[in-house]
C-alpha cells in the first residue's frame, strides 16, 4: 500500500479531531493557566516570619487602637483592638487601608527644604511692625501643636492657629450618659468622635437626627428629620420656644418642619433626658440648646488636659483664625502633616498680606494646601510617622497614645515640629518622651497596654516601661476628675437664623456638601471599591441631584457637568438621586470642593450647575 | 454510627446580616480586598467590572424626597447549601462544595474564564478578571502571603476568607485542639466596626448565624429559588424584606454584571 500525501493530511487530521476526545488538550490549558497565574506580570506577596504589632491610627482625631499583621517587617493587613478601652475594636474603611498609603502615586518624597529654609529666615527678617507669622495646625492638642505653640511664643508677632472646636481640649461629649441625642447634621454614625466608641453607646440613647439630607446618620437614626438647607439654627430656636414655653410658629416656619413635630421634639429633648445636642457647624443657637437643656456638666462634660513639662507652658495662646486680622499675616506655616479639620482656602487667604505673602506647608501629597503654597515640605505618613494623638471629642478623660512607626520612613522627610522649633530654638526632638515623662510623674490614671489587654495603675509602672510600652500601642488613660464640673464653654447669645444665602437667580441651587474623614488627602487606591466599582460613596468631583432639578438644569444621569459658585467653578459628573431634596446639590467633600463651597456643616453655599 | 460522627464533625459556616444596624461605611468591601488581594480598580474598571467579593448596596422604599428612606445591603456569595448554581454549571470543575466546611469554593487554577458561572448565579456574586492584578509600585508589599492574587480571565468570588480557615485549622492542630474549636472569622466580620456581620457554624444552635436563622425578622435572598443560601439577613423594615424577593437590590439591572 502507497501511503499519499492525502493519507498523511487525513492521519493529522483524524489525529487532531481525536486528541479533542483525549484528555490531553484540557490538560494544557489547565497547565497553561497554572503557568499564568505565575508569570512575571502577576506580583507574588512576600513570604517571611508574621508577627503582630500594635499602634495607634494616626489618619484622623479618633486615633483607633490597630493590630497590624507585619510579614516581616512590612504590615499586610490592619485590624482593630477589640478589648481597647476607647475605640472598641473598630477600624474605619481609611484606617484598614492606612498601610498602603506610603506607596500611593500621589505621595512626595523629596521637596526644597533648604529653599524653604531661606524662605522663611529672609521673610522672618523683613516681617514689618504689625505682620504677623503663623502657624497653622490642622490638629491641635498633639505633642508637636505645644513645639508648634512655644516656637510662635519666642518669635516676635508669631501667632498659633487651629480650626474651630466645639468645646476645645477642656471639655467632651458624653454618649455614654445621654439617653435623646439631637444631632444638627453631625456625622455620628459616620465616623463622628470615636467610631467604637458611639456604636458602644448607640443602644443606649435614641437618635434624633436634623438635616437636609438623608444622610447615611440619617437612614439609621430613630427619627430623621429632613429640615430645609441652612435652617439648623431656626430649628434650635423653634426648640428654644418650646423650652421656654412659648410659640415657635416663627422660626418653625423657616425649618420646613410642621410645628406639632418640632414641639414633639423638643418635648422628648427636656422629658427624656439627660439630653445632648450635636451639631455638625458649631452654630451658637445650637449649642446654646445644651445650656437649656441642663447638659453641661451631664452629657458635656470638662476634661483635664494631659500633663505636659512646666517648661512649655509658656506657650502662644490657640487662637481661631477668625481671630486674626486681615491682610495680617506676612509667613504662614501650614502643619498637614496630622488630618484634621480643612479650612477653605479663601478663609485663609484674606488674612494674609497682600503683597508677597510666604505660605510653606508640610504635608504628605500636595493634594491640600499644597495647591496655593510656594514650598511644599513632604512629611512622614501614617503609619511612618512618630507622633501622639490627642483625645478625640467623645473622650471623657485625657489620653496619651502615640502613632509609631510600622514602616521606615524614606529619607528627606521633614519633621514640622522639628523645622518650627528651630526657627525659634525650641529643641523638638525629644518632646514626646519629655511629655510621657511629665505624664508618668503625676501618676495619675491607668496604662492599657493592648498585647495582653490590661490596664494597669501608672503608679506601678517604671518610666521606661511606660515609654516601652506607649511605643507598643499602649495607652494611657486619665483618672476621672472628681473635682470637675461644668467645662468652661462660652455659649453665645442667639443669634437670628443664618439661612443658605439669599437665594440668588445666577445661583439658583444650594450646595451640601458630605462629609468624609479625610477629606483633603488621598484615600488609598483600594477605596476604589467603594468610590469606583460600587455606588457606595459619592467620589470626589461627583455631585447628586434630584432628577426634577437634574431636568431643570438640562442634565442626565452620568453627565459631566461644572459646579459654579460664588468662589469658583469646578468639574464634576452628575448622578442623579430622588433622595436629594429638589434645589439641592449634593457635593463630596474633596479639598477643591471644600474651597467652592465651605466645610461641612457650615453655612450652604448657592450654586450652579451647567451641562460641560 | 460512624455516619453519624461524621455528620456531627461536620461544620456548615453561614453567616447573619443586621441590616438595620449596617452603616454602609464599606469597611466590609476593603477588608475583603486587602485580606483577598483584589487589586485596586483598573482605569476602566467600573459597577459591572470591578471585582468586590462583598458589596454594599445601598437600597431604597422607591418613595420620593422627603419620604425616601434607605437601607445598606452588603451581598457577597450567598454559599447556596443546595444544588449551587454555580457548581452545577461549571465545565472545569471549578467550583467545589467543601463538604467539611459547606463553603462554595472556587479553584482559579481551573478556571477556563467562559463565566457560565456568573451567568448562573442569581445573586451576582462573581466576578471576572478583565485585567491582570496590578497595584501602583511597592504596594505589592502589603499583600497577604496566604492568598494567591489571580491571573486576567479567570472567575473569582468570596470563599468565607478560605486562607483564614487554613491557618485556623493548623494553629488548632499544632496546639493539639480539636477542628471544631477553631476560632475564625471571615475579614469581613471583623473589620464590622457595628457588629452588624456575625459568621458561625449553623450546625450549632448557640452560634449567632444559628440563632438568626430562627429569629423572625430573618430572610434570605431569593428564597423561592430553593438554593438553601447560608446568609440570612436581618432586619425589622418590611419594605426591606420585600426587597429580598427581587432579582437584586437597588439598581433593578438584572444584568449589571459583564
Amino acid at each position: 500500500m502507497n501511503a499519499t500525501r492525502r493519507d498523511l493530511f487525513k492521519f493529522l487530521g483524524g489525529s487532531a479531531v481525536g486528541a479533542l476526545f483525549t484528555p490531553a488538550p484540557w490538560r494544557l490549558i489547565t497547565d497553561t493557566a497554572l503557568w499564568s497565574e505565575n508569570w512575571p506580570g502577576i506580583p507574588r506577596p512576600a513570604r517571611g516570619e508574621i508577627r503582630a504589632r500594635f499602634t495607634n491610627c494616626a489618619l484622623c482625631p479618633a486615633g483607633c487602637a490597630v493590630r497590624a499583621r507585619c510579614v516581616g517587617d512590612r504590615p499586610v493587613a490592619l485590624t482593630g483592638v477589640a478589648a481597647h478601652p476607647l475605640s472598641h475594636g473598630a477600624l474605619c474603611p481609611f484606617g484598614l487601608t492606612g498601610h498602603h498609603l506610603p506607596y500611593h502615586p500621589l505621595r512626595l518624597k523629596q521637596g526644597p527644604v533648604k529653599e524653604a529654609a531661606g524662605a522663611v529666615a529672609n521673610a522672618l527678617a523683613k516681617c514689618g511692625p504689625t505682620e504677623r507669622v503663623a502657624v497653622l495646625d490642622l490638629r491641635p492638642g498633639r505633642t508637636a501643636s505645644w513645639t508648634h505653640r512655644r516656637a510662635m511664643a519666642s518669635v516676635k508677632n508669631g501667632l498659633y492657629l487651629a480650626p474651630p472646636s466645639p468645646l476645645g481640649s477642656s471639655g467632651a461629649f458624653d454618649l455614654h450618659k445621654a439617653k435623646t441625642v439631637l444631632s444638627f447634621g453631625a456625622p455620628l454614625l459616620d465616623g463622628w468622635g470615636t467610631p467604637g466608641n458611639v456604636m458602644a453607646a448607640r443602644e443606649n440613647f435614641r437618635l434624633i437626627q436634623a438635616e437636609p439630607l438623608e444622610s447615611r446618620t440619617a437612614s439609621l437614626a430613630d427619627l430623621w428629620l429632613p429640615i430645609r438647607p441652612g435652617a439648623e439654627e431656626a430649628l434650635a430656636q423653634a426648640i428654644a420656644c418650646v423650652l421656654a414655653d412659648r410659640k415657635p410658629e416663627e422660626f418653625a416656619a423657616q425649618t420646613g418642619l410642621a410645628e406639632e413635630q418640632i414641639v414633639s421634639v423638643a418635648n422628648e429633648l427636656a422629658n427624656n433626658g439627660p439630653a445632648l445636642v450635636l451639631d455638625g457647624g458649631q452654630a451658637p443657637a445650637v449649642m446654646e440648646l445644651n445650656r437649656l437643656l441642663g447638659s453641661l456638666g451631664r452629657t458635656i462634660v470638662a476634661r483635664r488636659e494631659a500633663p505636659v513639662p512646666d517648661a512649655w507652658k509658656k506657650a502662644a495662646p490657640v487662637t481661631s483664625l477668625e481671630a486674626a486680622a486681615d491682610g495680617s499675616i506676612r509667613v504662614l506655616l501650614i502643619d498637614e502633616s496630622a488630618v484634621g479639620g480643612y479650612l477653605p482656602w479663601g478663609a485663609i487667604e484674606k488674612k494674609l498680606v497682600r503683597d508677597n505673602p510666604l505660605v510653606v506647608t508640610f504635608a504628605w501629597s500636595k493634594e491640600g494646601y499644597g495647591r496655593y503654597a510656594q514650598y511644599v515640605l513632604p512629611t512622614t505618613v501614617y503609619p511612618e510617622v512618630f507622633d501622639d494623638i490627642p483625645p478625640a471629642v467623645d473622650s471623657v478623660v485625657a489620653a496619651f497614645r502615640l502613632a509609631t512607626p510600622l514602616v521606615p520612613p524614606p529619607a528627606g522627610m521633614v519633621n514640622p515640629a522639628e523645622f518650627i522649633g528651630g526657627l525659634a530654638g525650641v529643641p523638638a526632638g525629644d518632646a514626646l518622651r519629655e511629655r510621657a515623662d511629665a505624664i508618668h510623674k503625676s501618676g495619675r490614671g491607668t496604662l492599657f497596654t493592648c498585647a495582653d489587654a490590661k490596664s494597669t495603675p501608672l503608679r506601678e509602672v517604671k518610666p521606661a516601661d511606660f515609654w516601652k510600652a506607649l511605643n507598643e500601642g499602649g495607652c494611657w488613660l486619665d483618672a476621672a476628675d472628681e473635682k470637675a464640673g461644668s467645662p468652661q464653654v462660652a455659649f453665645p447669645e442667639f443669634s437670628a437664623g443664618q439661612p443658605a444665602e439669599e437665594s440668588a437667580e445666577d445661583l439658583p441651587l444650594v450646595a451640601i456638601t458630605c462629609e468624609t474623614r479625610a477629606a483633603a488627602v488621598p484615600l488609598s487606591p483600594l477605596m476604589s471599591k467603594l468610590y469606583q466599582e460600587s455606588h457606595l460613596g459619592l467620589a470626589a468631583n461627583h455631585a447628586a441631584l434630584h432628577p426634577a432639578t437634574a431636568r431643570a438644569c438640562g442634565l442626565k444621569d452620568g453627565a459631566r457637568a461644572t459646579l459654579q459658585t460664588r468662589c469658583g467653578t469646578s468639574p464634576i459628573e452628575v448622578s442623579l438621586d430622588s433622595g436629594v431634596p429638589p434645589g439641592v446639590v449634593q457635593v463630596a467633600a474633596g479639598a477643591e470642593i471644600l474651597d467652592l463651597c465651605g466645610g461641612p456643616g457650615g453655612r450652604p453655599a448657592r450654586a450652579k450647575v451647567v451641562p460641560a | 454510627m460512624i455516619a453519624e460522627k461524621k455528620a456531627n464533625k461536620t461544620a456548615r459556616y453561614g453567616m447573619t446580616i443586621d441590616i438595620d444596624r449596617c452603616t454602609g461605611c464599606g469597611a466590609c468591601m476593603v477588608a475583603c480586598a486587602v485580606e483577598n488581594n483584589v487589586p485596586p480598580a483598573h482605569e476602566g474598571a467600573n459597577e459591572r467590572k470591578g471585582i468586590t467579593w462583598i458589596r454594599v448596596f445601598k437600597i431604597d422604599n422607591g418613595e420620593d424626597y422627603p419620604h425616601k428612606r434607605s437601607a445598606f445591603v452588603p451581598v457577597l456569595c450567598q454559599q447556596c447549601g443546595k444544588d449551587a448554581p454555580c457548581a452545577a454549571v461549571c465545565p472545569q470543575q471549578a467550583v467545589e462544595v467543601d463538604p467539611a466546611t459547606g463553603i462554595v469554593g472556587q479553584m482559579p487554577e481551573r478556571c477556563l474564564g467562559c463565566r457560565y458561572c456568573m451567568a448562573a448565579c442569581p445573586y451576582h456574586a462573581r466576578y471576572f478578571n478583565w485585567w491582570d492584578p496590578a497595584w501602583p509600585a511597592g504596594m505589592e508589599k502589603t499583600l497577604n502571603p496566604d492568598v494567591a492574587p489571580r491571573m486576567r480571565g479567570v472567575v473569582e468570588k468570596c470563599n468565607f476568607c478560605h486562607g483564614r480557615w487554613h491557618a485556623a485549622i493548623e494553629r488548632a492542630a499544632a496546639n493539639g485542639q480539636s477542628i471544631q474549636s477553631v476560632d475564625y472569622v471571615p475579614a469581613c466580620v471583623e473589620a464590622c466596626p457595628t457588629g452588624a456581620i456575625r459568621f458561625g457554624d449553623l450546625n450549632r444552635p448557640e452560634s449567632a448565624p444559628a440563632q438568626a436563622a430562627r429569629s423572625g425578622d430573618s430572610f434570605r435572598l431569593l428564597e423561592k429559588i430553593g438554593t438553601e443560601p447560608k446568609i440570612y439577613y436581618r432586619s425589622r423594615k418590611d419594605w426591606v424584606r420585600q426587597i429580598a424577593s427581587a432579582p437584586k437590590p437597588g439598581l433593578g439591572k438584572e444584568s449589571s454584571r459583564g
